[in-house]
């Protein structure tokens, strides 16, 4: 038999037998023996303890995590700590993904072992796909503020930060580095900053760059309600030449395209911390004139293959260990404010955060979509 | 035509052919079997797809009641606005980088075929092959490291066109060629290599120039392979969409970044119906190059297909 | 004769100029990555550093073995399904030519992440009863050590070009008056097909087989989307991090399918031109 032909065969053959006695992909929710179906606890307490959860995650051995970049607000270090504390594995698929794709995953995995158990979305994507989720609410619930949580536990948010400048020195020559919006739009500084400002990617695409818009917004007469001065404001950066349309990254601020990035304070300050050993000092500055904040949200699946998992994760993230590992990532934890409070904020962590004054205002679902709609039908003419 | 291919029925000639024992079949019912799996195949893992998209493309949620229901708002807000330009941009950039990519690909071929050299066709052929399957954001590095505002040739191509930025249209035209080249390259080159050097001397014996080899032998018989080819460029750069948002960050409005930004973004929720109806439209549009370019395939190969 | 000779001299130059212009375009982005990678520019500093992480990482040689069978699945698939349509196309029923031509180019044209969204859709319906065979086939298919379902998408993707490959191969062998010779002399069509069509379009079968590995490890949106993890979502996966890794680890992962397809197109044309010869 030609060689073509055999090695077809066995090709063939190995996938038939693959799939006839792979590991079985049906789930059994709530195979932990134990009487509680955790799968419809509302809290740690409802399901009989936090010791009973701790027994029925230790059960069901493993979690499914998606798209948690390692290296995004600390999420490596979280995730170690969680499988050497309890001895859970932890799977992270699709870490490059997109809230969008964890919604997808949610809608068409329903029922599967491989589904998500938690998932880690933009405010954007928690507020319209509650019915995806199952209401649960962690042992430190009131610490969360109001503002950043559903009343019903369907989602809360976990941690956030401000939009931040980061620059490059050593690539601006002439002037200083901008530490506000009005600094990038200085038609003194056009000529030093030519071709170097830039943003974490489309506005109607990227979390990160909508802030950013919107945060130009709030520095030129806008609000929460119009975020069109924020696209006009980009529109006069290009106009001056100043702004750059790519995506920005840590291999372009390494390479010198976008030595001036506005994205999140998590992103840039954790950029700075690595680059610095690559001989290059990025500093950080939160814009005094455009104070926009986000936060993402947790939320747990409703037909999570590891329901008793999936809720002690949430009880992780939400203890002083997880939310002061937020801090470590450079991003700001949900229950800051409690904590400052209640002086259980990690000094080492905390000395990671520019300070900041004032409370950051979160938008509101409807203003949100207002501003998409915005986004989507001008940003493209206005910068093309 | 009707000419069998049976061979004509004479008494001797019978008796040396082995005897017909089959009973009389529908015509070519063989051959509708062999082409049965393809069909079913594609109607399963194709045609699914696809009415799912279709399914999907005409119904819409209302958010505040949270009621489904059918509707053909989605396709008609698809070919409107700023969904309108974008897939006009992503028409302009496909037509215009398939034509680039088909001309320098041909000649690239040619230049290709010509050498004796086997291993070097055969690196060249899977080098190809990888490159035309290389792109996203890894292609979008490589260029803002070669082209971009920090780049190393940037001052070189500022010379021919001071003007020059990665991140316009200009700088995608620049951009597309890098996959669709070798593409073309992979597709052209077996009928390249169809075309015997016997032809070429045949030809310079009788008395003609390369250019009378090219238009009346060389051309007419690539010219199916040609559009093919080309075709295949404009479909590649058409779906071609993470390249295009890593470098323009949506200033360049493509129909595919819209379709990504709303079916696998992290800003735009609740809008995946019309995500789905400009994929319809991008079907459709793949109807209409088909339209065009099939019957232009049928009469460039009518007298190689006779 | 002389002018003739003349004529190929001049030709040779053009074509030595067409390949170097073409070869700076396609390799300089490569180098000025390659280039980014080892070279600090900030401490001057020469490190080959990113590239040792990738061999020693966890789950290398899983997802490559892995990537390795899906493509040869895809392969076998696709030439199962496409070399019979073809050949009963060109002999008898050339006016479904057109059918198949179209059909083979719309997963080109459809974006991954649109024709991703229609398949998780697909998915998704066969989910709604747990209990039922269906539930059972959608979730065999999205097996995470072996996702049969990536082949079979994969299959569709990679119509356009295997299509393209076999029409090429198909045209350069006089298919008609091969089969009327082979089935004058008696061969059943099993043996028409094994011993004398498939030698002849060997051309045809190694590229398409090749573009169909370039592609299957290459394709990253749907195998992401869907959670999968093969070669080229692995390669992202581990690339995390600082600046210069997750360059490093695609240009390593380019150089690495590139050598795997050119062994195999080597392996496969080795007997190509034995079997040529022999015939000769």
């Amino acid at each position: 038999m030609n060689r073509v032909t055999k090695l077809a065969s066995v090709a063939a053959g190995i996938a038939l037998a693959a799939t006839a006695c792979g590991n079985s992909s049906t789930s059994t929710s709530s195979g932990s023996g134990s009487s509680t179906d955790w799968s419809k606890s509302t809290s740690a307490t409802a399901g009989g303890g936090m010791d009973a959860l701790v027994a029925a995650a230790k059960k069901e051995g493993s979690l499914n995590v998606i798209t948690l970049p390692r290296t995004w607000a600390n999420y490596g270090k979280l995730m170690d700590d969680f499988t050497a504390k309890y001895g859970i594995k932890i799977t992270d698929a699709n870490p490059d993904g997109s809230s969008g794709d964890e919604i997808t995953a949610l809608q068409h995995q329903k029922g599967l072992a491989a589904a998500p158990d938690v998932v880690d979305v933009g405010n954007s994507h928690a507020l319209p796909y509650v019915s995806l989720f199952a209401p649960y609410k962690v042992a430190t619930w009131s610490d969360i503020p109001d503002t950043l949580k559903n009343s019903n536990g369907a989602w809360y948010g976990d941690y956030g930060g401000y939009i931040t400048i980061a620059c490059d020195a050593s690539k601006i020559s002439g002037t200083s580095c901008p530490t506000t919006f009005a600094d990038l739009a200085k038609p003194a500084n056009a000529a030093a900053y030519k071709g170097k400002v830039a943003i974490n990617g489309d506005p109607t695409s990227a979390n990160a760059a909508f802030s950013a818009v919107w945060a130009a917004s709030l520095a030129n007469g806008g609000s929460l309600d119009n975020i069109q001065p924020g696209i006009d404001f980009f529109a006069k950066l290009k106009s001056l030449g100043v702004f750059n349309a790519t995506h920005s990254t840590e291999s372009t601020i390494e390479q010198g395209s976008t030595p001036i990035s506005v994205d999140w304070e998590f992103n840039n300050s954790q950029y700075a911390a690595d680059l610095k050993a690559k001989g290059i000092t990025l500093t950080v500055a939160v814009p005094g004139d455009g104070l926009y904040s986000a936060y993402y949200d947790q939320a747990i699946n409703k037909y999570a293959p590891h329901p008793a998992a999936a809720r002690l994760w949430e009880e992780y993230l939400y203890s002083t260990t997880g939310q002061n590992d937020f801090m470590g990532g450079y991003a700001r934890p949900a229950e800051f404010d409690a904590m400052q409070t209640a002086n259980t904020l990690d000094a080492a962590d905390l000395a990671n955060l520019p300070k900041v004054t004032g409370t950051p205002q979160i938008a509101t679902g409807a203003q949100l979509t207002a501003a998409q709609n915005t986004v989507t039908a001008k940003w493209a003419s206005a910068l093309g | 035509m009707a000419i069998a291919t049976d061979p004509p029925r004479t008494g001797a000639a019978d008796s040396a052919l082995p005897r017909r024992t089959t009973r009389r079949r529908p015509r070519n019912l063989g051959a509708w079997g062999a082409v049965a799996p393809l069909l079913v195949y594609s109607a399963v893992f194709l045609g699914l797809p696809v009415w799912a998209l279709l399914y999907q493309s005409i119904r819409r949620t209302d958010p505040a009641t949270g009621v489904t229901s059918f509707t053909g708002q989605n396709l008609t807000e698809s070919w409107h606005g700023i969904y309108l330009t974008a897939m006009w941009g992503s028409i302009r950039l496909s037509l215009l980088t398939a034509v680039v990519s088909a001309v320098v690909g041909l000649v690239t071929a040619q230049a290709i075929a010509q050498s004796r050299g086997r291993l070097l066709k055969q690196a060249v052929l899977t080098a190809s092959g990888v490159l035309a399957n290389f792109g996203g954001i890894p292609l979008a590095f490589c260029f803002i490291a070669a082209a971009g505002t920090a780049g190393e040739a940037t001052g070189l191509i500022r010379k021919i066109d001071p003007g020059f930025a990665l991140d316009t249209f200009t700088g995608l035209v620049l951009v597309y060629p890098y996959f669709l080249i070798p593409l073309m390259v992979l597709t052209t080159m077996p009928a390249l290599d169809g075309l015997r050097r016997q032809w070429r001397e045949a030809a310079a014996n009788l008395g003609g120039s390369a250019w009378d080899y090219w238009r009346h032998v060389g051309g007419p018989i690539l010219l199916p392979a040609l559009l093919g080819g080309f075709v295949l460029c404009f479909g590649s750069s058409f779906a071609a969409y993470a390249t295009a948002q890593a470098l323009t960050s949506g200033t360049v409005p493509l129909i595919t970044t819209r379709i990504a930004s709303v079916l696998s973004g992290n800003v735009l929720a609740g809008q995946e119906n019309l995500g789905m109806a400009m994929s319809l439209d991008t079907i459709v549009i793949c109807a209409l190059m088909m339209a065009v370019y099939l019957p232009l395939r049928a009469r460039s190969a009518r007298w190689l297909d006779s | 004769m002389a002018g003739l000779l003349g004529r190929l001299g001049r030709v040779r130059w053009w074509r030595v100029a067409i390949l170097t212009l073409v070869a700076v375009y396609l390799l300089g982005p490569l180098f000025s990555a390659l280039w980014f990678t080892v070279y600090n520019s900030r401490l001057h500093q020469f490190s080959l550093a990113p590239y040792g992480q990738l061999f020693s990482a966890p789950g290398f040689l899983a997802s490559v073995r892995m990537t390795f069978f899906l493509a040869l699945t895809t392969i076998a698939l696709e030439f199962v399904l496409l070399v019979p349509a073809m050949i009963a196309i060109q002999l008898r029923l050339p006016r479904l030519r057109p059918i198949v031509e179209s059909i083979a180019m719309v997963p080109l044209v459809v974006s991954p992440v649109a024709l991703t969204a229609g398949v998780s859709t697909v998915l998704g319906w066969g989910l709604n009863d747990q209990g039922s065979w269906l539930f059972r086939l959608d979730a065999d298919l999205q097996n995470q050590s072996f996702p049969l379902i990536l082949p079979l998408i994969y299959a569709i993707l990679v119509l356009p070009f295997a299509f393209r490959s076999l029409d090429a191969g198909l045209r350069a062998v006089d298919l008609k008056t091969l089969v009327e010779a082979s089935r004058g002399l008696g061969a059943p069509w099993p043996l028409v097909l094994w011993r004398v069509i498939l030698p002849n379009l060997r051309t045809g079968l190694l590229s398409g087989a090749v573009l169909t590995l370039a592609l299957v490890f290459g394709e990253y949106t749907i195998a992401s989307i869907l959670t999968f993890v093969p070669f080229a979502v692995w390669i992202v996966q581990d690339g995390q991090g600082s600046g210069q890794l997750p360059i490093a680890t695609s240009l390593l992962s380019l150089l690495l399918s590139w050598a795997v397809l050119f062994l195999v197109s080597f392996l496969g044309g080795r007997r190509a031109a034995a079997v040529t010869d022999r015939s000769a």
